[in-house]
This record gives structure tokens, C-alpha cells and sequence, in this order.
């Protein structure tokens, strides 16, 4: 699986562990921006001209091949092209504060990425209270608490259920088919954010109303996002009119296009989305194989991590662990990492309340790919253990 | 009076870069600050990604930081600060490390930290 990424072989003094912030690139995508950008630069929609015509068959290509991976019908309006995750989870909160004038409440998994509670939380959103919905005992998005807690609103109150498939601090898988249920059962409209789960799990992601990730977690391109939307969605006024979202536009009248692009104004990342076909080809060949190996990473660490040394926050499911050191602070261990070419991310992983929650404010977190090798995990375990011997004694020293 | 010269030759001798951060650590806990210094927000220097706070008394400026590294670093460059003539500490700026052989120092303590840690020396 390595060989299909050319950084391994560019950069082969680096352990990349920091995959759940961005991927490394497939060596299809590389060459088919490349390829755009000196060869078939042209813009999509009517150009009238052979070059916009490839460019058109690309973008089609991309959906129609996204809607075959990811087993959904009529992906053209379906599937919106944006510029990540964060845009995605924005579109989609105006969407439904559009749709919902009279305000409701949002149902916030405690294990949420900033993105996901940010555009509720924005000052002029007086109309909609956010209640946030707790962890079970392992981990996981408790769905006892979240049915109580929107079981307990009155019938009348429009309700959101915002959550994320895997959290990007604890790496465990939540119950999407459980969410789904009581979403329903509530008519909530429902908002997944896929970016940690996308590129290493199949998934029935059918019956949410948004779902959102971006490319550049996915091995592929940066600056390019997908909301999957529930075609009902396509009855409501796009968020940000522009170029694309019509079929015409005369003096006293507007009609909105019928399909996904009424979300999809202006020019598109267009090097990016015809990037995407060799992509996601590549990723319904090895699906299999991409999930078999997350899965052995994930056991890999789970068995090889040294309580003794450090805190981590939970057994992993998927594609990260988070650590909280014993001795010295994180930044500690980030700054000998990255001495030893041992890349790593640490902090507050853009979860505060989480993080807040279950540590003293700031973890260690390794992630890996389909590419990473169960050597690098073991270098950087073994790096972990000789950071903490030496800062123990320094530690010890001082006291 | 501090060898400045001969402690940075002997850090920057150092090949393995553990070794290295491991020397700064060692001069951070060496260092430390006969008096306390108030972890309050008016001493704390912002921009590190973990807490740092500076303080002058006396005089002199001391540092905490939480971060076994950056109480050695920080406290590197308070030393070399306190000993600096007045001349040298009006024109202290990122360039002065450059110039007594700390640069390496700029990427080991993140080049944003060390920038703000110099400004909020230069208030106190």
C-alpha cells in the first residue's frame, strides 16, 4: 500500500503520525492536479468547448464514482462539492436555521471537533439551544443520553442531532445505525461529520440528512470537501446563490437548478475534483485491504502502549490514539518526536470540551493511514518510552 | 559571570538531538528560579502552546514554563538577558539569538514562542 504514496519514497527519513490532521497523497492525485493545472486547465458547466467538455465528464465522473463507493443513489443530487468538512458543517447548519426559522435545539456529542459546535454557537443564533449529549463508559456517543435528553423537549421544538462518526481524540467508532434510529424516532434532522471515518471504514451513511468530510484526509487533494445531503434538502434556497445553482435567471424570476450544484456557487476546486476519479477508484479496489489493516494498527497499539508510562484516553477503534503523558507536558514529547523526524500532533485538538473533560487540557495523539507501517508505530512507541525515561529523571531531580 | 559561549558550543556539539533537548532540560532545572514566580496572567507570555510565565524581580527576569524544554530555553535567554549590557538588551530582537549562536534554538522552541517570550521580556 505504501508504493502507491511517493512522499515514503521522497521523504523516507520522516515516521508520518499525524495523519488524522491530513493524509498523505496518493500518487494519482498528485499527478492528475499536476496534470490540470498545466494541461486541461478550463472551467466546468457550458463551456462549449472540448477542454471545459473534460473538465464537465471529470466532475460527473467523480460523482457518479463517489455515489459507487459509498452505495448512493442519484449522486448528482446528492453530493456537493465545497471546500472541506468546515464549510460542509456550516452550509448545512444555514441550511437548517434557514428551513427552521422559529430556532430548536441542537444535540451536540461532547466528542465533537470544533467545527461541529461552532456554527451553533455563533452570537447571532439566539434561536437555538445547544444541549450536549455525553459519553458512555467506554468511549462511545452514549445514545441513552441522547434519547432521554431529546425525549425530554417538547414535540413542537425542532430538534438537530449533530455528531461525529469517530472522534478525532478517541478514535472509537459511534453507533451511526443507533443515531439514525433516534433521529428518526424524534424527527431530528441529523448531521454526521465522517472525517476521521471516511477513509478507512465502509459505511452506510443512507438516512442522515448532511454527512461531511473533506478530501485531503482521504489521501486526497487539499481544498476540497463533499456534503451528502438527503435530497430534500434540494426544496430549500441555496445558502450562497451564485453561479451554478440555476437554470435561469430573468428580471422578476429565479429558478433554482434541481439537483446538487443549487449548493455548489461559483467555481469549483476544479484541479482537485478531477483528481477524484483515480482516487476513488483506488479506494473501492482496496477497501477491503484499508479496513483490515486500521483495524490491525489499532490493536497493534492498543496492546503495545504502556499504561505505566502514560494515560491513554481510551482504547482505540480506528486510525488514532490520544496520550496523556505521566512526566513533562506534551509539548515535551511533540518537540523530541519531531528531533527524532517523528511527526505527531498535540494540544487541544480542536475538541476543548472533550479534551477539557477527560484530561488536563492537552493529549498526545498518534494517527496513522493505510501506508503506516506497524514498525513506525512500535519506532514511535519505543521513542515515547525513551522520552518518558529521560524527562522521569529530570522530574525527578527537580522535586 | 556565565560562559555563554562555551555552554551553547558544548549544546551544539551534541549529535543526537535527545541528547540535545536533554541538555536544555538539565539547564532548566539548574536554573531555577531562587524566587517564585506568580502564575498570573499579567507574567504569562502568550503564544506558547504550553504555559510560560516571566517575571522581574529584583531586577532580574526569571521564567516558569511548564514544559520541561521551554524552562530551558526561556531560561537560556533570561540568563543571557540578565547578564546582557543595557545596550544589548535595547537591541535584543530574534536576531540577537542568530548572533550569539543560539538560532538553532529558534526551531527547537517553535520561532512564535521565542518571538513573544522576547517582546514580553522587553516590556518588563
Amino acid at each position: 500500500m505504501r508504493d502507491y504514496f511517493p512522499f515514503f519514497k521522497r521523504r523516507p527519513d520522516i515516521t508520518y503520525l499525524d495523519s488524522a490532521a491530513t493524509s498523505q497523497t496518493l500518487y494519482t492525485v498528485a499527478e492528475d492536479q499536476r496534470d490540470f493545472m498545466l494541461d486541461h486547465k478550463s472551467n466546468a458547466h457550458r463551456s462549449g468547448n472540448s477542454m471545459g467538455t473534460y473538465v464537465d465528464q471529470q466532475y460527473q465522473s467523480s460523482k457518479e464514482l463517489i455515489g459507487k463507493w459509498l452505495n448512493i443513489n442519484k449522486p448528482e443530487k446528492r453530493i456537493v462539492f465545497n471546500s472541506g468538512t468546515t464549510q460542509g458543517l456550516n452550509d448545512a447548519a444555514q441550511m437548517i436555521v434557514s428551513a427552521m426559522e422559529g430556532g430548536g435545539v441542537v444535540f451536540l456529542g461532547i466528542d465533537s471537533h470544533h467545527s461541529l459546535i461552532l456554527p451553533w454557537t455563533q452570537s447571532g443564533n439566539t434561536k437555538w439551544r445547544v444541549v450536549y449529549v455525553e459519553l458512555d463508559k467506554d468511549g462511545r456517543l452514549d445514545l441513552n443520553d441522547l434519547s432521554a435528553k431529546i425525549k425530554a423537549e417538547p414535540m413542537g421544538v425542532s430538534k438537530v442531532i449533530a455528531a461525529t462518526a469517530v472522534s478525532n481524540v478517541l478514535g472509537l467508532v459511534n453507533d451511526l445505525d443507533g443515531i439514525k434510529k433516534i433521529a428518526l424516532e424524534c424527527a431530528a434532522v441529523s448531521i454526521i461529520d465522517a472525517s476521521q471515518i471516511i477513509s478507512k471504514r465502509q459505511l452506510n451513511l443512507s438516512g442522515f440528512d448532511f454527512v461531511v468530510w473533506s478530501w485531503h484526509k482521504v489521501y486526497g487533494p487539499m481544498g476540497l470537501g463533499c456534503l451528502l445531503i438527503d435530497p430534500v434538502w434540494l426544496n430549500f434556497d441555496p445558502v450562497r446563490p451564485g453561479g451554478g445553482t440555476v437554470t435561469s435567471v430573468s428580471i422578476d424570476k429565479v429558478t433554482w437548478t434541481d439537483n446538487a450544484t443549487k449548493f455548489e456557487s461559483g467555481t469549483q476546486n476544479l484541479s482537485a475534483i478531477c483528481a477524484l476519479p483515480k482516487l476513488v477508484n483506488w479506494l473501492i479496489e482496496h477497501q477491503t485491504d484499508i479496513e483490515a489493516h486500521d483495524i490491525s494498527l489499532a490493536k497493534v497499539i492498543n496492546d503495545q502502549i504502556s499504561l505505566a508510562q502514560f494515560t491513554p484516553t481510551s482504547k482505540t477503534d480506528s486510525g488514532l490514539l490520544c496520550l496523556e503523558p505521566v512526566v513533562g507536558t506534551v509539548e515535551d514529547y511533540t518537540m523530541m518526536l519531531d528531533a527524532k523526524n517523528i511527526m505527531i500532533r498535540s494540544g487541544k485538538l480542536c475538541a476543548e470540551p472533550l479534551i477539557t473533560q477527560i484530561s488536563n487540557g492537552a493529549l498526545l495523539r498518534l494517527s496513522w493511514g493505510c501506508y503506516t507501517t506497524k514498525q513506525e508505530i512500535e519506532l514511535a512507541l519505543d521513542n515515547l518510552g525513551d522520552i518518558h525515561a529521560r524527562l522521569s529523571k529530570h522530574v525527578q531531580r527537580a522535586v | 559571570m556565565l560562559d555563554f559561549q562555551n555552554m551553547f558550543n558544548e549544546l551544539f556539539e551534541l549529535e543526537d538531538p535527545l541528547d540535545k533537548y536533554e541538555w536544555i532540560i538539565e539547564y532548566g532545572a539548574i536554573a531555577k528560579p531562587v524566587f517564585t514566580v506568580a502564575k498570573s496572567d499579567a507574567n504569562l507570555v502568550r503564544g506558547c502552546t504550553s504555559n510560560l510565565w516571566i517575571e522581574k524581580i529584583e531586577d532580574k527576569i526569571y521564567c516558569y514554563g511548564e514544559s520541561l524544554i521551554v524552562q530551558g530555553i526561556a531560561s537560556m535567554i533570561c540568563d543571557w538577558y540578565n547578564q546582557a549590557s543595557q545596550r544589548q538588551q535595547m537591541d535584543f530582537s530574534l536576531n540577537t539569538l542568530t548572533n550569539i549562536g543560539l538560532a538553532p534554538l529558534l526551531s527547537m522552541g517553535r520561532q512564535n514562542g521565542v518571538a513573544n517570550l522576547i517582546a514580553k521580556i522587553k516590556t518588563l
